[in-house]
């Protein structure tokens, strides 16, 4: 750069700032909260890695015992497999189509009234706060042993995460085309058919296969409270020390959620 | 409640758009508009001009209902559009096409579809839910796409059409609502000259058909190149409202603060 496009050099004035600026004394407080926050977790947690250093050896050994897997009984464990995908798939669909009114009600600029969208919104919470597991078992309690508790208890979480999720995706598209349909005189609902419904429909099905993909996750572990699938018999085999059984449970699981995992995700990456 | 629906049949000479001495003061004590009269007749293409801030915007809105302005009247097709709520609101509303600055068309549906938006009104509802409009208006809708020049794109995603297309599309979509009034805020300010020039062509053979044609533009060459008439705003009064060809330079500098170009560092978001 040549100085003449700079122009001749000069003392600027420049802010005064100290060595001990108040962001300084801000930031080396939060660092000291920080420190406390996590000494008081790390006490809280029971932190001891002395038992690890004693508890590894023993699961080694298991894995040792666990070695051939147990192949005998592997057609039930297959069926159990397919219950804990059936529970996911019949939970998170059943969400979905109870967050298809909710979402409208929750979102800020279709919701017919605001009068509605508080309502609505404390309810998803609500149902988004208490965890699946816990749902199912509370519904094990109510309607007996077995998947439909776990499909109950999957379709309450997910409604509230699943509604939440899709008014966020309402909230977040562009107002003007839903403006350009209103202000045609057409009325609320064939706006919302017709005009956003093809904006958001994709981010809607990602979040419903989402949720699905993660719901088997889940699942896999609603049946240690008696809410049936493959969880059932792994807390079993744990339950019974049968390593070899334990392994091939476990190597299920592993096969079936990574399959669920690319197809959902492969079907994700088709929606553009 | 809604008010009862006031329709009032003024003398309006066959003029579509009516305004008599339209006043709007925002608070504290910004004067949007003042004492502006206006009357457009059927097949009019009238251009507004003026700087950002010399209120357009407002003028628009309050053609549409969307912002009521403090003293005056306005008739939109003989309806006081000042006075009706509800639903003689939403029949005045039919009634006024919009064309916006950024197109605002659903991208993820063809050019076709986007058109038939203008029918959703008349619609029943359950053929809007379902997707299928009645054969009419499917028709119509090409119709539509036809007489701007973009049948050929009939089938395109929204989002695959260029800007010129996109706002042709748009013009399509207002013809299809059927009004007798195209309110157009500045429509070609976000395309390129050339794109720009097909948007207005589309526009000017719009209004040989007989809707009146009412767009605010920034450049000055274009309203004298395409509008039958030019209205020039400035400080929230009508400068000069006469035929394009009579517009001389001497109005433009009065218009704009130098060169008939608007200033730069007037520009509002």
């Amino acid at each position: 750069m040549s100085s003449a496009v700079l122009g001749s050099p000069r003392d600027y004035p420049e802010p005064v700032t100290s060595w001990l600026s108040a962001s300084r004394l801000r930031f080396a407080l939060i660092l000291l909260a920080l420190a406390a926050f996590y000494s008081a977790s790390w006490h809280l947690a029971r932190v001891e890695p002395g038992k690890l250093m004693t508890g590894l050896p023993k699961m080694a050994s298991w894995a040792a015992k666990a070695w051939p897997p147990a192949t005998d009984e592997l057609p039930v464990l297959l069926q159990r497999t397919a219950e804990t995908v059936a529970m996911a798939a019949i939970g998170t669909t059943a969400a979905a189509i109870l967050a298809i009114p909710l979402c409208v009600l929750a979102a800020r600029n279709v919701t017919p009234s605001m009068a509605l969208y508080y309502p609505a919104r404390w309810f998803l919470n609500a149902l988004r706060g208490v965890d699946s597991f816990v749902f199912a078992l509370l519904f094990v309690a109510a309607v007996g042993l077995g998947p439909f508790a776990g499909v109950l208890g999957i379709a309450l979480h997910t409604w509230g995460s699943t509604a939440k999720l899709w008014a966020e995706a309402i909230e977040n598209i562009p107002p003007g085309p839903i403006e350009a349909a209103a202000a045609t005189g057409a009325s609320r609902l064939k706006v919302v058919a017709y005009a956003l419904y093809p904006d958001v429909a994709p981010s809607m099905v990602s979040v419903g296969l989402f949720w699905w993909e993660f719901n088997v996750r889940a699942s896999t572990v609603l049946g240690v409270v008696g809410a049936g699938g493959i969880g059932q018999e792994l807390k079993n085999s744990m339950d019974l020390l049968l390593f070899p059984r334990l392994f091939t449970i476990i190597a299920l699981i592993l096969v079936t959620v990574t399959v669920i995992d690319h197809t959902s995700e492969w079907l994700r990456r088709r929606l553009e | 409640m809604a008010a009862p629906a006031t329709r009032v049949t003024a003398p309006s000479n066959g003029a579509v758009i009516r305004a008599l001495d339209v006043t709007k003061t925002y608070p504290p004590a910004v004067a949007a508009l003042t004492r502006v009269s206006l009357t457009v007749h059927p097949g009019e293409f009238v251009a507004v001009l003026g700087p950002s801030g010399a209120g357009k915007t407002t003028l628009f809105r309050c053609l549409t209902g969307l912002t009521r302005p403090d003293t005056g009247s306005i008739l939109v097709n003989g309806t006081d559009i000042d006075r009706v709520r509800g639903r003689a609101l939403g029949r005045a509303r039919h009634g006024v096409a919009l064309i916006f600055q950024q197109f605002n068309l659903i991208r993820r549906l063809t050019a076709v579809e986007n058109v038939l938006v203008g029918r959703l009104a008349q619609a029943p509802t359950w053929r809007v839910v379902i997707r299928r409009f009645a054969r009419a208006d499917r028709q119509l809708a090409l119709r539509c796409l036809d007489t701007v020049g973009l049948l050929d794109r009939a089938w395109a995603r929204a989002d695959r059409l260029s800007g010129g297309q996109q706002q042709r599309v748009a013009i399509a979509r207002a013809l299809a609502q059927e009004a007798t009034v195209i309110l157009a805020d500045e429509p070609v300010a976000s395309l390129d000259p050339e794109s720009a020039a097909t948007v207005l062509e589309s526009l000017r053979s719009v209004a040989a058909t007989g809707v009146a044609v009412v767009a605010s533009l920034h450049q000055v060459h274009l309203a004298r190149a395409y509008a039958d008439r030019i209205v020039a705003l400035r400080a929230g009064t009508i400068v000069q409202d006469a035929p394009a060809t009579q517009i001389d330079a001497r109005t433009l500098e009065q218009i704009y603060d130098r060169n008939g170009e608007p200033t730069e560092g007037a520009e509002r978001p």
